[in-house]
């Protein structure tokens, strides 16, 4: 993940924003793009010494002007959990060979239908359709 | 092997992914941390960085957490050997004695930069702004 896909998937989560001149600007981001250049809400500047305090409800800066962003620990663990998702469905996808796009349609199709027919499991109109909710419970009794 | 990789011969990154860095920026500032990702412009991702602070032969850690680092801020980067780590000829010491030690080298780093621009100005000079910027590069 490029540190500017990390950035975008860092929108709308608190940051700080530290310029070349040493001023830093606390914010939620709203936007940004591929130069850096952001926009932010709720934003709190403060001088390069610390010790004066600018509030603003928004602010543009422009890319070439910051030295770095600190962002909150969780965005990353977001990012590695959506990792995670993508390695497990490439995992998964292998084994069935074929045309690549055309498995993992069917597979979302089919997954689709089970989770509704699981909705359905508890309502009188399951034991007609005998689906998997009704057969698993009769076997508990 | 060599010849099939397109990256043979050229200066990158990424090698040091995933690897524990210490950066230097140009403010003077050291960053510690794991890099994550790089892009062509070499701004970083740094994961569970500290900021560490030198005065002297003393040392304070600062928990930062994540940084994206523009790459023209910074100097230079190196791995961190984790055998030598961890027998450093430096001494750690608290956040707050850290911050203090340095606070008490800026004071005296101004007193001579007074020093040095009111010699200059007896002498019909001006102060070289060189000296007095922060900025070390």
């Amino acid at each position: 993940m490029l540190p500017l896909s990390l950035l975008k998937t860092a929108q709308s989560h608190p940051m700080l924003v530290e310029l070349k001149n040493g001023e830093t600007y606390n914010g939620h981001l709203v936007s940004c793009d591929t130069w850096m250049n952001i926009n932010l809400r709720d934003v709190i500047c403060t001088s390069k010494d610390g010790d004066r305090f600018w509030r603003m409800p928004e602010c543009y800066i422009r890319g070439s002007t910051i030295k770095y962003l600190r962002i909150p620990d969780e965005v990353i663990d977001m990012v590695k959990e959506d990792a995670q998702v993508k390695s497990r469905n490439r995992a998964e996808m292998k084994p069935r060979g074929g045309v690549g796009g055309g498995g993992q349609n069917q597979r979302g199709r089919s997954g689709g239908r089970n989770t509704f027919a699981n909705r359905g499991g508890g309502a009188g109109r399951a034991s007609s359709q005998g689906n998997r909710p009704l057969a698993q419970g009769n076997k508990i009794k | 092997m060599d010849d099939l990789n397109p990256l043979a011969g050229t200066a990158h990154l990424l090698d040091e992914v995933d690897k524990k860095l210490m950066v230097l920026l140009r403010d003077g500032r050291t960053l510690i941390g794991y890099l994550r990702s790089v892009d062509q412009f070499a701004n970083l991702v740094l994961h569970r960085t500290i900021e560490r602070i030198h005065v002297g032969t003393e040392y304070g850690d600062i928990p930062r957490g994540v940084f994206i680092i523009r790459g023209e801020n910074v100097v230079l980067l190196g791995e961190i050997d984790r055998e030598k780590e961890v027998k450093l000829p430096l001494k750690e010491v608290s956040v707050e004695e850290i911050l203090d030690a340095q606070r008490r080298e800026q004071e005296q780093r101004q007193d001579k930069h007074r020093l040095i621009s009111k010699a200059l100005k007896e002498r019909g000079l001006s102060a070289n702004a060189d000296l007095i910027s922060e900025d070390c590069f």
